[in-house]
């Protein structure tokens, strides 16, 4: 499962961090940091995680590349 | 499995009785099927969650660029704000307003959020008998999103309720109530176009650097008053209604009271949870652009699909027990009440802000909150209390 990350989109809502800490954090300015190869597979054990992200992210700055279909 | 057959309803979500209680309207659409048809309008509806996330996850065939209202005459005149745009315009218009709205550009504001929310606290302890709306619901959003954008301090604020309230109403049907709000909204829209003659606005203000933009070549003239409307009406009426409802659900259910105060950290997730079970904003429309298969529906190209966020945030098909009001929700932050993807609500960090900053007020001088029994708003596309009696107990 891989993950499109749109910067340009994000706005720093944090819903992602809460989802899935392990692949997303804000830091301390408020700026999304992505904790994985964003190019890369999520890394295994987290797609669970990965796909809470992408459904609570409020604003559409998180989409699932390899399926078409958001939730 | 595909079926073409979409159910017909004389449902109206509009007449005073649905809006007064429209939870019963929304239950009935939700169990007609996953997209029905509204004889009246004649416009498609999903009033459950699934199809509601799914239409405003697909921007590129549900779009927001033809008006996001039910009536198409009032649609043609909505152009040019973020609301009402499309990729990539509206990507370049929503970050001009975002920019200051984000979690981020918020740090800088929220001292001063936390202070007016602990001088209004104080006042109304004070004062005893309060009222939910006029004196908390509204009174907060009107002392700060003026401010912020830069507004005249010789302009009266008052309006601007009136006015906001008049610019939703236009999102529903062209009734009564939508058409006495033209005159607001002719006042309201010359009153934009002025203050968006470089100078108005207090310099240094989001607003002011909006004009500044324009001046600088980043954005053409015609669509500052758009804009400028895109940080106005929008935060006003959904603001006061989540706030009132804020204290009236923590009245009628002081045991979730209670656990806020032994554990103030639910406060972002009960903020959550009063969107959800009150959501303030009813819902948008999208014009559909394609054929496309929505809940095994098959829509045509050139639908007008009506989105009801407040029904999606209660559809027992994705929620346990969606009327029970509770602050501990696992799933709490999935609600739709500020809408969902790209267009998903600018101000929604500010809002946030707004009910955090009343919570932590309340939470810290506040044991009991006592409320008597609301009435409700007679309004096409805000759900919330009208009146409501509160007194806070120290
Ligand atoms: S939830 Fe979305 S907007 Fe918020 S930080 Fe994560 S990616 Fe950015």
């Amino acid at each position: 499962m891989k993950l499109s990350v749109e910067f340009g989109r994000c706005e720093g809502h944090g819903l992602c961090e809460e989802a899935a800490p392990e692949l997303f954090r804000l830091d301390d300015e408020g700026d999304l940091l992505v904790l994985y190869d964003p190019s890369a597979e999520i890394p295994s054990g987290q797609e669970p995680a990965a796909e809470r992200a992408v459904r609570v992210c409020p604003v559409g700055a998180l989409w699932r590349l390899d399926h078409s279909q958001a939730g | 499995m595909l079926s073409t057959q979409i159910p017909e309803s004389d449902i109206d979500p509009y007449t005073d009785e649905s809006i007064l209680n429209p939870y019963d309207a929304y239950r009935a659409l939700r169990d007609l099927g996953p997209v029905v048809r509204l004889d009246q309008y004649g416009v498609w509806a999903a009033a459950r969650y699934q199809e509601v996330y799914e239409a405003l996850h697909d921007h590129e065939s549900f779009i927001s660029g033809e008006g996001v209202g039910v009536t198409e005459q009032l649609n043609k005149a909505q152009h040019g704000s973020s609301l009402t745009s499309d990729p990539p315009y509206h990507d370049l218009v929503r970050g001009l307003v975002a920019r200051h709205l984000t979690p981020k550009a918020l740090r800088e504001v929220q001292g001063y959020v936390a202070d007016w929310a602990n001088r209004l606290v104080d006042e109304l302890i004070e004062r005893g008998e309060f009222d939910a709306v006029t004196d908390f619901g509204q009174a907060f959003p009107l002392a700060i999103v003026p401010d912020l954008l830069g507004w005249p301090v010789e302009e009266g604020r008052e309006r601007l309720l009136d006015w906001a309230a008049a610019g939703f109403n236009a999102f529903g049907p062209l009734n009564e109530r939508t058409v006495a709000g033209f005159p607001l909204l002719k006042e309201m829209g010359e009153f934009l176009y002025r203050m968006s003659v470089p100078g108005n606005l207090r310099p240094g203000s989001w607003g002011a650097q909006l004009v500044a933009d324009a001046q600088a070549g980043k954005i053409a003239n015609e669509l500052l008053p758009a804009l400028l409307g895109d940080f106005l009406a929008p935060s006003m009426d959904t603001s006061v209604s989540a706030l009132s409802s804020m204290l009236w659900l923590f009245g009628e259910h002081p045991g979730q009271w209670d656990l806020l105060k032994a554990e103030p950290s639910l406060a972002g997730n009960a903020f959550n949870e009063i969107v959800r079970r009150e959501s303030p904003l009813r819902g948008f429309t999208r014009l559909l652009t394609r054929d496309r298969v929505l809940g095994g529906a098959e829509l045509k190209a050139g639908s007008r699909m009506l989105l009801l966020y407040g029904s999606a945030n209660r559809d027992e098909r994705h929620w346990d027990d969606p009327e029970t009001f509770d602050i501990t929700r696992p799933d709490a932050a999935e609600h739709l009440g500020f809408g969902h993807g790209i267009h998903g609500c600018v101000g929604q960090a500010l809002s946030r802000l707004e009910g955090k900053s009343l919570m932590d007020a309340l939470l810290r001088k506040v044991r009991r909150i006592e409320v008597g029994v609301p009435t409700w708003r007679l309004h096409n596309t805000i759900r919330g209390i009208e009146t409501l009696p509160v007194v806070l107990h120290a």
